[in-house]
């Protein structure tokens, strides 16, 4: 089971969203970065998705100063290929933000990469 | 409030022009020249979103240039999204016109001497720059700068009710009907007994004083339950059957919860050499999560902030001038208010906006070492209201003198309050969400008054384009943006004998 974490300015509607897709072994919980900070970090959770209007600030809130930036990605305001955050993951990105105007076309994408590694 | 001075203003703005008197020109290339200067020594950058990068470049994990990557990558859209046409649109400078660009500016000089040169550059342009794409807008056959004071009432009104959303959202159906009931009321009320204030204005502090209550409530009873639990858990701790048995509370443990920060081998993180206080969070308080490299990292932060104290009182007491000399708008509805000379309005919608970005500014700030440009933003209304540029210097290095000190205090009590930090989320929610139908509505009533039909038609599709395409200008910019473009196109239409303006 992977848990995702979702915070910032959309984390009801990605929460929302991710749920909404139905896809199997993925849990999505609404928190926020400063819990989030510490979940990730006890291993009690595997990513984190934030919102807000530059994706980045709110989104990726103090994850990046506790987590490091290596962890750490934002989209800004771009929507990201599927390929792109296969790439992403692969380096071992957890945290990605991005903006809450972009929601909809980049949560979906965001969700399936990660449940598709969810065995 | 509305005094001869407001008089004064409505008077400036009724004459349309972007009189940039030599103070304010002075002010806004001396500001920029400073902002980009602190942006370079990574004190201040006014992108929260930039902001967070900033520890890495701090600590020598990164360089000048891949952070000044960053930093465009977040804010060009804001740039050309929202700034540049809120500042055509409204005839009044912004903070994403002015401050984002010298964020970048100071970020990517390579050397100390040369940010605040760029920024003063930078400062320069915008002056000049902005003043003559006013002047040549009024000079138009069809006038969609004037056309754009439309703005302002749907701003007003809508914005009024976004306390409503937030407790809706926050709290659900129940309080949110009684905030709704509540703040409709206040505004029939004030109507009838008050015509010279503004309807909205009790309405307003009514609605945040119901949100910010709901809050600390709830994070109150939430404290005190989980003050219970631990209670709870020490009492089982100290595994004497007989305490348990005299205290007679059933022990509500769950075992997921178990004191987390001890059983918590922590992985070697980036920050880890910051860290190395090997203190065990000994208290705990069980919302506050108190992993010490948060707490290490803060208090870091809050210490280096503290150190540039005097640079901060000055960059206070600029932004505050800034606003007080009226040609400058913080929030994104604030332009359209300060530019019909509505300043008492301006500093209340401004002042609520405040708290929306309060806890992220903190957080951000704390988590990198680097504060905001503006502060909490309180620095806006202030200056909107202060009399005198001189009372403005002075009050804005004083708040800005408090903001900074009070920042370590702030973090912590924002630790322990996480609905306190959710609902300024939900504000800045709310608030995007008002301003977002009032600014298109506001525009579509600019489209009525220049061109009519074809006006509605022309911005209406430009809107609805700019959404189909993915949305290349920020939505909330969308509107206004949709206005400018418009109002090019129906000239275009009028020299080329295709269009009659409306009005002469």
């Amino acid at each position: 089971m992977t848990k995702i974490l979702t915070g910032g300015l959309g984390k009801s509607e990605v929460a929302g969203r991710v749920t909404g897709l139905g896809l199997p072994g993925v849990e999505i919980v609404v928190s926020s970065d400063m819990d989030a900070a510490v979940q990730l970090r006890a291993g009690r959770a595997d990513y984190f998705l934030g919102t807000c209007h530059t994706g980045a600030g709110a989104s990726l809130g103090v994850l990046v100063g506790l987590l490091g930036s290596a962890v750490c990605h934002t989209f800004g305001r771009s929507v990201p290929t599927a390929e792109q955050i296969e790439a992403l993951l692969d380096e071992g990105k957890k945290v990605f933000g991005y903006a809450v105007d972009q929601l909809d076309a980049v949560t979906p994408v965001l969700a399936r990469a990660i449940a598709a590694r969810t065995s | 409030m509305t005094g001869p001075t407001a008089a004064a203003h409505q008077a400036v703005a009724a004459a349309g022009a972007l009189g940039f008197s030599t103070a304010g020109q002075v002010t806004v290339i001396g500001l920029c020249a400073l902002t980009a200067y602190l942006a370079h020594l990574a004190l201040a950058v006014f992108n929260d979103g930039v902001r967070p990068f900033l520890l890495d470049f701090l600590h020598g994990r990164t360089t000048r240039s891949a952070t000044g990557a960053v930093s465009f990558g977040l804010s060009a859209g804001f740039v050309f999204g929202l700034g540049a046409p809120m500042a055509l649109s409204s005839g009044v400078l912004n903070p994403w016109l002015v401050f984002l660009p010298t964020d970048l500016l100071g970020i990517l000089a390579p050397k100390k001497w040369l940010a605040p040169v760029l920024g003063g550059a930078w400062g320069a342009v915008v002056v000049f720059g902005l003043r003559g794409a006013n002047e040549a807008a009024h000079e138009l056959p069809v006038d969609f700068l004037t056309a754009m004071q439309q703005m302002s009432t749907p701003i007003l009104y809508l914005f009024t009710l976004f306390p409503v959303l937030a407790v809706s959202k926050q709290f659900g159906r129940l309080p949110g009907a009684v905030a709704g009931v509540v703040e409709l009321a206040l505004v029939v009320v004030t109507m009838k007994l008050w015509p010279k204030v503004f309807a909205g204005a009790p309405a307003m502090a009514a609605g945040v004083l119901l949100l910010i209550g709901f809050a600390v409530a709830k994070d109150l009873r939430q404290r005190r339950g989980d003050r219970a639990r631990a209670a709870d858990e020490r009492a089982l701790a100290a595994d004497n059957r007989a305490l348990a048995a005299e205290a007679g509370v059933p022990a509500q443990v769950a075992p997921a919860e178990a004191p987390a920060a001890q059983a918590e081998d922590r992985p070697a993180t980036t920050e880890a050499r910051a860290a190395t206080t090997q203190a065990r969070a000994a208290v705990q308080r069980p919302p506050v999560p108190d992993d010490d490299p948060m707490v290490s990292l803060f208090s870091a932060s809050a210490a280096r902030l503290r150190r540039h104290l005097p640079l901060f009182m000055l960059l206070g007491g600029g932004v505050c001038l800034l606003a007080q000399l009226h040609i400058f708008g913080g929030g994104e509805a604030t332009s359209f208010l300060i530019a019909k000379g509505r300043s008492v309005e301006a500093a209340q919608v401004d002042f609520y906006r405040a708290f929306g970005f309060l806890p992220l500014i903190a957080t951000t700030a704390l988590a990198s070492g680097a504060y905001g440009i503006a502060g909490f933003t309180f620095v806006y209304p202030i200056g909107y209201l202060l009399p005198s540029p001189w009372w403005a210097l002075v009050c804005g290095a004083l708040v800005f003198a408090v903001e900074v000190l009070a920042l370590s205090g702030i973090g912590r009590v924002l630790g322990g309050l996480p609905s306190v930090r959710d609902c300024s989320e939900q504000l800045r929610g709310a608030i995007g969400a008002t301003l977002q139908l009032a600014l298109l509505f506001g525009s579509l009533l600019a489209a009525q008054a220049m061109g009519g039909g074809l006006g509605i038609l022309l911005v209406g599709g430009l809107y609805l384009l700019n959404e189909a395409m993915g949305r290349v200008v920020v939505r909330t910019a969308a509107g206004p943006a949709a206005v400018v473009v418009g109002g090019v196109l129906l000239n275009v239409l009028y020299w080329l004998d295709l269009f009659t303006p409306l009005t002469s």
